[in-house]
């Protein structure tokens, strides 16, 4: 008995973890399905250590990246500065247009009151690691459930959308960046407003799912978060239309999108401290109608602000 | 003891450089340093429970730094370890090429097991052709690594093994063929 018991110790410890990594999966899926999850204890302390060790081992990366990035930067940084002047004053000019015609159609009065609503208070973030598996995007930012991030939580820069946080521990979160492929968000096309789904794919592109019929993208166009899906308030930039590929005969087309933001280039982040309110409408259900509102809509502040803010907060 | 102990602090550094690697080499040509760990305890190291172990402990420390699902990575080192363990024990894999090969082959078998996984438990999108190019530019890298990484791996078990091995019964799995000194330790 004792030698059968031994003979079979090796195989049952297989079954066993092999079960054990099914059922970790499954939990994880689940987990994620109800917008992310804090991490049990011991995994919040691998977290807690893994990080900053992580940030101190790639400081000299980032030091040898950073003078690389500044040397080719300067070079034509001359007419790429002449060029950005143009550019700006361009869109002065169109601002400007924009403006007129809102005040003409009456508008702008809406619009405010709609930024109003949008406004929510917002924690600037490092991020200190990146995906160590080349098959996911991810990143790690410096800010955990001690400084009020929660799984479900959008992640956006000054030129649009990140990702959103999947999970956390006290002083670090997990963010699913656009490009992974497991991320999945309901836009619009600003222009047109035809909506449809942007999926990360893995690579540095996004792929912009949309019905053919009546819907109206061509080149170029700018496409924005719609607020459906629960996760990201609405108009938020996702990216531009890059390429639009034939697909004969089906109901759906593709469009490649070029991201708002550089998810390669990512140093500063900015955590959105409040998910959508669908989120809280489909995993509150029980919370009084005024709980729903979440923390009181505090002013954005601009990102320097915001960047000052949250260093004291560090500190 | 001493050994899992090394080994699995040998995986962890590694992990940790490889995150370091990732921040200046795009995701393709960055190597896995932490799979080539695993890989190398199932190629050298006799202990057949314990490298499960922690062949999977390793898969859930690389979990926790990536965006795979929790428990992903640590099934599918299982499996590279159990792959390995049985290479080791079947075929001669003491030279440089017959590693290299088998890396280069495990590397894209894995990168492939880790996209049917994930379309098999989450909604997520199944990538184009050009996933292929990625999966050979991170075998490539892999192979690179691997002589550095599996020589790390022995020099710990150099280390550490000597008091070991000697007082350790052999686990049944006819695994006793595969002694730490094969493959370059002699």
């Amino acid at each position: 008995m004792g030698d059968l018991l031994k003979r079979l110790a090796a195989p049952l410890v297989v079954v066993f973890l092999v079960l054990l990594t099914i059922v970790s999966m499954v939990s994880d899926r689940r987990a994620r399905e109800d917008g992310g999850r804090n991490l049990p204890w011991w995994q919040a302390a691998l977290l807690e250590i893994t990080a900053p060790v992580e940030r101190l081992v790639s400081a000299p990366f980032d030091a040898v990246s950073e003078f690389y990035d500044g040397y080719v930067d300067l070079i034509g940084v001359r007419v790429e500065n002449r060029r950005l002047e143009r550019r700006i004053a361009e869109i002065e000019a169109e601002n400007l247009q924009f403006r007129e015609a809102l005040v003409a159609s009456g508008h702008l009065g809406r619009v405010a009151s709609m930024r109003d609503e949008v406004e929510i208070p917002m924690l600037p973030a490092e991020v200190v690691g990146l995906d160590v598996a080349p098959w996911f995007r991810s990143v790690l930012v410096d800010r955990g459930t001690r400084h009020g991030v929660e799984p479900g939580h959008p992640v956006i820069t000054h030129e649009g959308v990140v990702g959103v946080v999947t999970a956390t521990s006290g002083h670090a979160a997990k963010t699913m960046l656009l490009l992974d492929r497991q991320s999945a968000v309901d836009a619009l096309v600003q222009r047109s407003r035809a909506r449809g789904v942007v999926r990360g794919v893995g690579r540095d592109r996004l792929e912009f799912e949309f019905v053919v019929r009546g819907a109206d993208v061509v080149e170029g166009d700018d496409l924005v978060t719609s607020g459906l899906g629960g996760i990201y308030p609405k108009g938020l930039r996702l990216g531009r239309v890059a390429e639009l590929r034939e697909a004969g005969g089906r109901l759906t087309r593709i469009a490649v999108i070029e991201p708002a933001v550089d998810l390669g280039q990512l140093e500063q982040v900015f955590v959105m401290l409040r998910r959508g309110p669908q989120m809280d409408l489909l995993y509150r259900p029980n919370l009084p109608a005024e709980d729903l509102d979440g923390p009181a809509p505090v002013s954005a502040p601009p990102p320097d602000q915001a960047a000052t803010e949250g260093e004291e907060g560090a500190g | 003891m001493k050994s899992s102990l090394a080994l699995f602090s040998l995986g962890l550094t590694a992990l940790i450089v490889q995150g370091a690697f990732a921040r200046v080499l795009p995701p393709p040509w960055c190597p896995d340093l932490a799979w080539l760990v695993v890989v190398g305890i199932g190629l050298r190291w006799p202990s057949f429970v314990s490298g499960v172990v922690l062949a999977v402990a390793l898969g859930y420390a690389m979990d926790l730094l990536s965006g795979s699902l929790m428990g992903q990575h640590a099934l599918l080192r299982l499996v590279s370890y159990l792959a390995a363990a049985l290479a080791a024990r079947q075929l001669d894999l003491s030279g440089g090429v017959p590693v290299g090969i088998f890396v280069l082959v495990m590397t894209i078998v894995y990168g492939f097991a880790t996209m049917m996984s994930l379309s098999f438990f989450v909604d997520a999108s199944w990538p184009g052709i050009d996933v292929i190019g990625a999966a050979l530019a991170h075998a490539f890298v892999n192979v690179l690594a691997a002589g550095p990484v599996l020589s790390l791996v022995e020099r710990v078990l150099a280390r550490f093994a000597d008091e070991e091995v000697g007082r350790r019964a052999p686990m049944s799995l006819g695994l006793e063929a595969r002694r730490v000194g094969r493959g370059g330790l002699q």
